[in-house]
């Protein structure tokens, strides 16, 4: 798109005719600021500068009529020149250059281009080592006095705010009265919440994108003309960090080796299976996939869902009924919570983790049998999740391996957020312990994570996967997968497994560390299993690529991690995890490092989580490490949670004196990481 | 005794000084004294106020104390053991298999299932034969799949956006285009607003419990799909049940309900009549406009589940709101699939821009689960562009409706509750005895009505069908067409785990990709499989 031309929606333009509130403008005079209230007050004139020149050019205000295709591809793709040009925000380019010697297969704004292999780590669990419970720290006590004081005021305004208005305003509150003999859909009740907490920090939430959810990502600019009730696009784009989305290894990509399989499966087996897997939806592409997950995880079989969600809520009644006890861990995902209460199971839960508490429990259960009659237990299903996504807490495997030798309970991990990013080999939980996946009867995980793909998969022994084929709910009623995701997942995982190809001459004598592979772990795919057609490039199917991207995100995992505690803040979860929450406690903290985090030179998206995903004070901001992050762009969210941090009153994690400054983490960070 | 009580002396002096010592400690400790005055002048006016608020005190201690997961010991049922005891019933516990072996037929029947290699449509090559059959099994209704724009369209979106979005709706999952494919959504059927689900089978099932909950009452069709089934029961709602596709049961329901709170004088609840288009079940069609009049006069919501009329009936596949000429809007919550409709992959619901965003708060697996990939957002929307722009191909796929109907319904050995407009047709044996399956028949005889808390009709303890023989003799069938050619599939039910078992039956999905004579030469296949399989029984 040329400069010159006339700004268009549409249009990538960088230095846009109408600022927006969010951009970068208000970023320059951060610096000196000290003070939440001088950073707002800030914030409220930029507010205010935009809204007027806003109104200046109505030509370009919303972009409500966005047109619904994409006109051209090559339009605004990742690559697009203006982007490259103006490297202002230090996302387009590398920091170091690439000397002549490096050869870079990605694009930059995807995955970012690091030949460093000082910033490599591999995860593992170190035999011997106890496996830390989940600690929760506590801040000052002025925080959670300030915390609670804010729910109380928010409560008590909104309530002031629904008594004033009901009786003034009574027409915007039609649809939470009974109106000609139908009840409201929302009750009062329950919508408080939303109308009245959530919908103030409506910013922070379901913020539209555009493009590959990466290393960055672009941002349709919004604005909210009237306190968040609508939110308008302005038409301009941002380019941002993304430090967001659950790309663990990087495989959110619209190039490479991945997305040109991709689309080979569209040009040869189309865009649908059309129905559901045992009424004429399944293609030998599931069988492939299904065979590549079930030797992924080192299970005999597998099945693939079409989603994630309903893997857990569709195959769990499948496996428990009526006279069955569900053992849940309490911070258990929704999903499951959603197939245990469909499964008609009696269900229980044990404290977060906590191996005493679920052995106390166990005693019990068995001991009483069921409920009034006492009968024993047709069977015991303990789920657990591999590493919790709110809190980072990594499953203390061991432990209850050993309890389920005494108490003969089945186990179902949900692998959701752990496979693919943790263990040697990307296997899940059991990699990073060093256990035969076989000790666990059900392992199941989700493609959107780590493979950059969609849906989930549940792996076991055949006559389990078999029965589930037959009984689990998605077999005759739900669609099967289609082929560009599947084709997305054997692509993946087999470039993470490498392929073992006979013929060719090995070229894995180049690659980054030779890891030996244990016996437990079965080695490369081969390439007899996979689709003839699949045809993915060296560094692909010799598996370095995909080691390296291990490797990439155990480093960028342990670092902001670490660097986060030095920094002085209060974090929680394993230091393996790439999920990495940091505690912001008070309701208001989290707009303000929302915003402040998006407003940076170098804007930075994070997820900010509040009640009721998290309990009312641990309102927390929750990072997701990937392999696609460079070391520089770990630094850079460690100096913005530094800066941000020291506007707002964050550090309470260790004493000032035991701090580190940020440029020593900064360069210290292999060291750092590594301990 | 004196001796004993010299032994005691250092216990009593160090009791002394440890009294002394704490007596000091407290009133060094600030208010210490208001207490003191306080417990003293209490004490002094009546010596039964300091036991009473000591027990108080200790009341308090223990309900602090006392964790909540200990509830269960508090009850009357709870035995107390010894940790031998326990450790002896760790060890007699012998769990069940967790999944235990398939039969032997549902091993074979599972091995049979079709596998297709390479794309799906309406001549797929099948893994088992190596050959290629004619499709009337799989929902490419309107032959959008393998259509080669959308294909192109899908593999430009990917070099845009890459596969998967990595994230669920509200943490940056949002795309544009899936902001365009809601809105294209909204615009074909004519709501205010639609909502994308990932996976339509989750679609129903998420929205009943977004609005339904403890309380509030459901009137819904017996004859609802398994999807429904599982929305209802996770909504926790009062279920009052009217007999499939029966509208004249409805109101003789929906009046026992009215008359049920009039007596309990309670408040008034949300109300929801929860029906399907055209039913997954059987291929039965409701009649929309009565459906409506009929809510209107009895203020409720209607959650319509239009899975297999989206995208199959209606001039441009609009729907049964096109084909009856109803405005969408007055359904409050229409329930579609993307995958069924518009052969690609999700659900979505739409309706008022109130319902839609209520969803987007409280609608389970919007909320808790990643949003599609955008590739196959733009498919759909690709596909809803051609089906507006293309009225021939929903004329194509009726009349291939009418060409196998015609052919069918002429075989006597078999029955068909399906609508004669429904694109798939479900074919279960007749049985000798029994002639009246079809609704309409069924209404005619005037027997009691049935049970409306009971999802299962007045008449279910007449059905006479052997699930098991005619399951097996419908397979047989499955299995002569497929030698001939023809891949056709059963209605694959879970047995057991169904709140209404379903009379076995041959599901065909009618196709506008297969052209009238090969539509006629595929049905005639199954219909000569059919009269020779049950030709044979007799």
């Amino acid at each position: 798109m040329p400069a010159a031309s006339p700004p268009s929606p549409m249009a990538l333009n960088i230095a846009s005719p109408t600022p927006s509130m969010f951009k970068k403008r208000s970023s320059q005079t951060l610096a000196p600021m000290t003070s939440a209230a001088s950073y707002l007050s800030a914030l409220s004139q930029a507010d205010a500068r935009a809204r007027n020149s806003r109104e200046k050019t109505p030509t370009s205000t919303p972009a409500l009529s966005l047109s619904s295709s994409i006109t051209s591809s090559s339009e605004d793709t990742v690559l697009n020149e203006s982007d490259l040009d103006n490297n202002a925000d230090g996302l387009a380019l590398p920091a170091r250059p690439p000397t002549s010697e490096q050869v870079f297969t990605t694009v930059h704004t995807e995955f970012g281009h690091c030949a460093n292999e000082a910033y490599r780590l591999t995860s593992q669990h170190t035999p011997g080592e106890p496996v830390p419970a989940h600690v929760e720290q506590d801040p000052p006590y002025y925080i959670l006095l300030s915390t609670y004081i804010s729910y109380l005021i928010l409560i008590v305004i909104g309530h002031i705010r629904d008594f004033v208005g009901k009786r003034f305003s009574p027409k915007s509150y039609t649809h939470l009265m009974p109106r000609n003999g139908y009840a409201p859909l929302n009750s009062d009740f329950d919508s408080f919440y939303t109308r009245r907490l959530k919908t103030r920090m409506d910013e922070c939430f379901s913020q539209p994108v555009t493009g590959v959810a990466g290393r960055t990502i672009l941002l349709l600019d919004r604005i909210s003309p009237d306190y968040n009730h609508t939110q308008i696009l302005t038409g301009t784009r941002t380019r941002a960090l993304n430090i967001s989305s659950y790309n663990y290894l990087g495989f959110a990509q619209a190039r490479g080796g991945c997305a040109d399989a991709v689309e080979e499966s569209i040009k040869r087996c189309g865009v649908s299976t059309c129905g559901a897997r045992l009424t004429g939806g399944s293609s030998d592409l599931h069988t492939v996939a299904e065979a590549l997950v079930a030797q992924f995880v080192g299970m005999e079989d597998a099945l693939i869902s079409s989603m994630g969600f309903a893997t857990n809520s569709a195959y769990i009644p499948a496996l428990v009924g009526k006279g069955c006890l569900v053992i849940s861990d309490e911070l258990n995902h929704a999903s499951i919570r959603f197939g245990t209460r469909l499964s008609g199971a009696h269900v229980r839960m044990f404290k977060h983790n906590d191996m005493g508490s679920l052995e106390s429990l166990l005693r019990e259960v068995i001991s009483q049998g069921q409920p009034k009659t006492h009968r024993p237990w047709k069977k015991i299903l303990l789920i657990v999740e591999g590493l919790y996504s709110m809190e980072g807490t990594l499953l203390n495997l061991p432990g209850i391996l050993e309890l389920k030798k005494k108490y003969k309970f089945y186990l179902w991990v949900d692998e959701a957020h752990s496979i693919g990013a943790l263990g040697p080999h990307g296997r899940g939980v059991c990699d990073y312990f060093g256990i035969n996946p076989r000790s666990v009867d059900i392992l199941m995980g989700t493609f959107t994570k780590s493979f950059g793909a969609a849906g989930g998969y549940i792996a076991g022994d055949k006559t389990m996967i078999d029965h589930l084929r037959v009984h689990g709910h998605l077999g005759p009623y739900g669609e099967a997968m289609t082929p560009p995701v599947l084709t997305q997942i054997v692509a993946s995982m087999a470039s993470i497994m490498g392929i073992a190809n006979p013929g060719a001459p090995s070229s894995t004598s180049g690659a980054v560390v030779p890891i030996d592979t244990p016996a437990s772990h079965p080695g490369p795919a081969k390439q007899s299993d996979l689709p003839a057609w699949l045809n993915l490039p060296p560094q692909l199917s010799s598996g370095a690529e995909g080691r390296s991207r291990l490797r990439r995100l155990a480093f960028n995992s342990r670092y902001l991690h670490r660097g986060l505690i030095k920094l002085g803040f209060i974090t929680y979860g394993h230091p393996a995890s790439p999920i990495v929450p940091l505690l912001l406690f008070n309701p208001g903290k989290m707009c303000m490092f929302h915003r402040m985090m998006k407003d940076r030179q170098t804007p930075i998206i994070v997820v900010v989580v509040a009640y009721p995903a998290t309990p009312l004070v641990t309102s927390r901001v929750r990072f997701c490490v990937s392999a696609a992050h460079t070391k520089e762009d770990v630094d850079t969210v460690l100096r913005a949670c530094d800066e941000v941090g020291d506007v707002l009153d964050l550090k309470h994690g260790i004493k000032k004196r035991e701090r580190w400054d940020i440029e020593k983490i900064v360069n210290s960070a292999a060291e750092l990481a590594a301990v | 005794m004196a001796s004993s009580s010299t032994s005691l002396e250092p216990l009593f002096a160090f009791l002394a000084t440890s009294l002394s010592k704490l007596e000091y400690a407290f009133n060094k400790l600030p208010g210490s004294a208001v207490i003191q005055r306080y417990v003293r002048s209490s004490h002094q006016n009546d010596p039964g106020r300091t036991i009473l608020e000591l027990i108080l005190v200790i009341f308090a201690i223990r309900t602090l104390m006392q964790s909540r997961t200990r509830a269960d010991r508090a009850e009357k049922h709870f035995i107390q053991f010894s940790d031998k005891e326990i450790d002896e019933l760790v060890d007699e516990w012998t769990p069940e298999p967790l999944g235990p072996a398939l039969s032997a037929a549902e091993q074979a029947e599972l091995a049979a299932v079709p596998v297709v290699v390479g794309p799906n449509g309406p001549k797929p090559r099948l893994a088992s034969t190596g050959k290629t059959a004619t499709n009337v099994a799989s929902f490419n209704f309107t032959g959008l799949a393998g259509n080669e724009h959308i294909q192109q369209r899908a593999v430009e979106t990917l070099r845009k956006y890459g596969l998967g979005s990595c994230g669920p709706p509200g943490f940056y999952g949002t795309l544009d285009v899936h902001m365009d494919l809601e809105r294209d959504i909204a615009d074909f059927l004519g709501t205010e607003a639609a909502i994308l689900y990932s996976q339509g089978f989750s679609t129903i099932s998420s929205v009943i419990p977004a609005f339904c909950k403890r309380g509030d009452i459901i009137v819904a069709d017996r004859g609802i799909s398994f999807a429904i089934h599982k929305g209802i029961q996770i909504s926790r709602s009062t279920v009052r049940w009217y007999d499939h596709n029966d509208l004249r049961s409805l109101e003789e329901v929906l009046e026992s309900v009215e008359k049920e709170r009039r007596k309990r004088k309670g408040p008034l609840t949300r109300r929801f009549i929860i029906t399907e288009g055209i039913f997954e079940k059987d291929g039965a069609m409701v009649d929309l406009p009565k459906l409506i009049e009929i809510k209107y006069k009895y203020k409720y919501r209607l959650i319509l589940d239009e899975s297999f009329s989206f995208g199959t009936v209606g001039r441009t596949g609009r729907g049964l709101t096109e084909l009856y000429n109803v405005p969408a809007e007055k359904v409050d919550m229409l329930v579609g699939s993307v995958a069924i409709g518009l052969c690609s992959s999700g659900g979505f619901c739409a309706g008022s821009q109130t319902v839609v965003d209520h969803q987007r708060i409280n609608g389970p697996s919007f909320v808790f689960s990643a949003s599609m990939p955008g590739l196959l957002a733009v498919s759909a929307s690709e596909g809803i562009n051609i089906l507006r722009s293309t009225p021939s191909i929903l004329t194509t796929l009726q009349e291939n409706i009418r060409a196998a109907r015609a052919i069918l319904d002429r075989v006597d050995c078999i029955s068909i509750p399906s609508h004669p407009a429904s694109p798939i047709i479900h074919i279960s044996i007749r049985s000798p005895s029994s002639t009246s399956l079809h609704p309409a028949s069924a209404a005619l005889s005037p027997v009691k009505p049935s049970n409306p808390a009971s999802p299962l009709p007045r008449d279910a303890g007449t059905w006479d069908w052997d699930v098991e023989a005619e399951e097996r003799l419908l397979q047989d069938v499955v299995e002569e067409a497929l030698a001939q050619g023809v891949m056709i599939t059963k209605a694959k039910r879970l047995r057991g785990q169904e709140t209404v078992e379903a009379r076995p039956s041959i599901r065909l999905a009618m196709s506008s990709a297969l052209t009238k004579k090969e539509t006629e030469k595929a049905v005639t296949v199954v219909k000569n499989a059919l009269v020779k399989v049950l030709g044979r029984r007799r």
